[in-house]
């Protein structure tokens, strides 16, 4: 078991504490004492979703917040996420269809999914996906394309999704991936990179 | 503590409204706001646009325009380079220019820490002032911008904010309210606030208290800037929101159904936040139109005024 006092500290200090508690120790059984009701409902959020079950206890003025582990659990519920980073190769991917290629629809929208599928090969130097005109169909909910995405915003590339297509498509409320994004953007990230593969 | 009192000021302390508006003649009101803070990103250039869009913000809340303001700074001289305060000032300027309006002036202290903002007068029409009274029921709410920026800046505090997420966080933060005022001085407005360090629930309650109405609110509509779930998850909540949540827990009932990162999202204090618009029933869909037509992509329609459950907020996921 380990015990820590972090009275005294402010957020986001608790967290951090016991963040970096865990993961150097990664103990079964953790008490985190805190004096203030901000820190006791923030560790115990955390202590949450690195997997523990919490109950807090009174001792004095002070919180007691205990974080216990049932044997056999898995380390910890949710990956940490991957810092957003720009890669050393800058390799922006702008997609504006649906489908890969004009042909059989079924076979295009296939090989779409391949292809987004495929890009974590790239994913070192995968700076950017940028989505336009039908490309923001892929970021809704059903688009089979959307898992794919989601895990590549997860590991750091961001997924810049046209405003004005989505507006278009009425789609603003639908997109479940990426961040909205205008043609500024859009033009600066292009002239910025070192590569653009264009999909369309 | 009695106030001076004077027949040509519309809009005074006794309750809580973005700004002061005073009469001068038939035609012409005046606003008048100040606001400053500490440092809430790292970078001074984009510190002082976020301090001006913050300040100007009152000004557009009130259906105005701001026409002069002068900075107000505290800056420790001794401990930092004066190159830091002209990037701030030169933040702030660049955010007076995009809203028209001209710096008159400013006074500096010497201060241990770092502070920044300004005093901003506006213009209005006596008769197109925006309060936050006036809910009418079946109104609808729009908020322009999305929540979080309280959770993300503990999250960059603590060092756990990826780019993606400072950036977006950072841009929208410096982004004015002009160009949702202009859209919505075209519609059928009844009330206007920005939502700033009470959090959207704690602005909203301000607009329903003594109100005959109350209001519903659907969580899954309100926008939310991408990855703060997992930051509010992570116990990554800065403590006013939680000061927030307990000072307007008799106003606010929450349905089972909302969880709890969702409801401490809704009590997030925020820095430079949205206009949170009350509409006429009729307009509501049309001003969520021009909002997006003028790329204000993350406004939405948040919830709705109810003719019963007088002066209670109820919070659902969706309607």
């Amino acid at each position: 078991m380990v015990e820590i006092d972090l009275s005294g500290l402010s957020c986001p200090g608790p967290v951090i504490k016991t963040k970096e508690l865990l993961d150097s120790k990664d103990p079964v059984r953790i008490v985190v004492k805190v004096d203030n009701t901000a820190s006791k409902e923030n560790v115990s959020r955390f202590l949450e979703s690195r997997g523990y079950n919490v109950c807090v206890e009174m001792e004095g003025s002070k919180f007691c917040v205990v974080g216990t582990k049932g044997s056999g659990s898995e380390k910890s519920v949710r990956q940490e996420r991957t810092e957003a980073r720009v890669p050393e190769k800058r390799i922006i991917v702008m997609i504006t269809s649906r489908t890969i290629g004009h042909g059989d629809e079924k076979l295009g929208a296939s090989l779409m999914v391949n292809f987004v599928k495929t890009l974590k090969e790239i994913l070192p130097n995968l700076w950017k996906v940028i989505l336009l005109n039908e490309g923001v169909k892929l970021t809704v909910e059903g688009s089979e394309c959307l898992p794919e995405l989601q895990e590549l915003s997860n590991s750091g590339v961001q997924i810049l999704v046209c405003g004005t297509c989505l507006s278009y498509y009425n789609l603003i409320n639908e997109k479940k991936v990426g961040e909205t994004t205008n043609m500024l953007d859009v033009v600066t990230s292009l002239a910025t990179a070192d590569s653009v593969i264009n999909i369309n | 503590m009695e106030l001076p009192s004077d027949p040509n000021l519309i809009v005074g302390l006794e309750r809580a409204d973005d700004a002061g508006v005073y009469l001068i003649n038939e035609e012409l009101a005046i606003i008048q706001t100040v606001d400053f803070f500490t440092p809430v990103v790292d970078d001074p250039y984009y510190f002082g646009q976020i301090a001006a869009a913050n300040a100007l913000s009152d000004v557009y809340a009130m259906g105005g325009v701001p026409k002069t303001a002068m900075n107000l700074v505290g800056f420790p001289i001794r401990q930092m380079d004066i190159s830091v305060l002209k990037e701030i000032l030169r933040g702030g300027i660049e955010k007076l220019k995009e809203a028209g309006a001209v710096l008159v002036g400013g006074h500096s202290v010497e201060d241990n820490e770092l502070k920044y903002g300004l005093a901003v007068t506006g213009f209005v029409h006596p008769k197109k002032v925006l309060t936050k009274r006036n809910l009418r029921p079946g109104d609808l709410f729009i908020l322009t911008k999305p929540l979080g920026t309280g959770i993300a800046t503990t999250a960059i505090k603590a060092g756990l904010a990826s780019h993606s997420l400072i950036n977006m966080v950072t841009r929208s933060m410096a982004a004015l309210n002009k160009g949702s005022a202009e859209v919505m001085a075209l519609f059928e407005v009844h009330a206007c606030t920005d939502i700033t360090g009470f959090g959207f629930l704690g602005h909203l309650a301000e607009m329903v208290v003594g109100a005959s109405y109350g209001v519903e609110i659907w969580a899954q509509r309100v926008p939310v800037f991408d990855g703060i779930e997992e930051m509010a998850n992570m116990g990554l909540v800065p403590a006013g929101a939680y000061r927030n949540r307990d000072f307007r827990k008799e106003m606010v009932e929450f349905d089972t159904s909302v969880p709890r990162y969702l409801q401490d999202i809704l009590f997030d204090p925020q820095t430079s936040g949205g206009l949170l618009i009350c509409v006429s029933q009729a307009h509501g869909e049309a001003l969520l139109e021009g909002l997006h037509r003028k790329a204000l992509y993350d406004s939405r329609i948040v919830g709705r005024v109810l003719g019963d459950r007088v002066e209670k907020i109820f919070v659902r996921l969706e309607p």
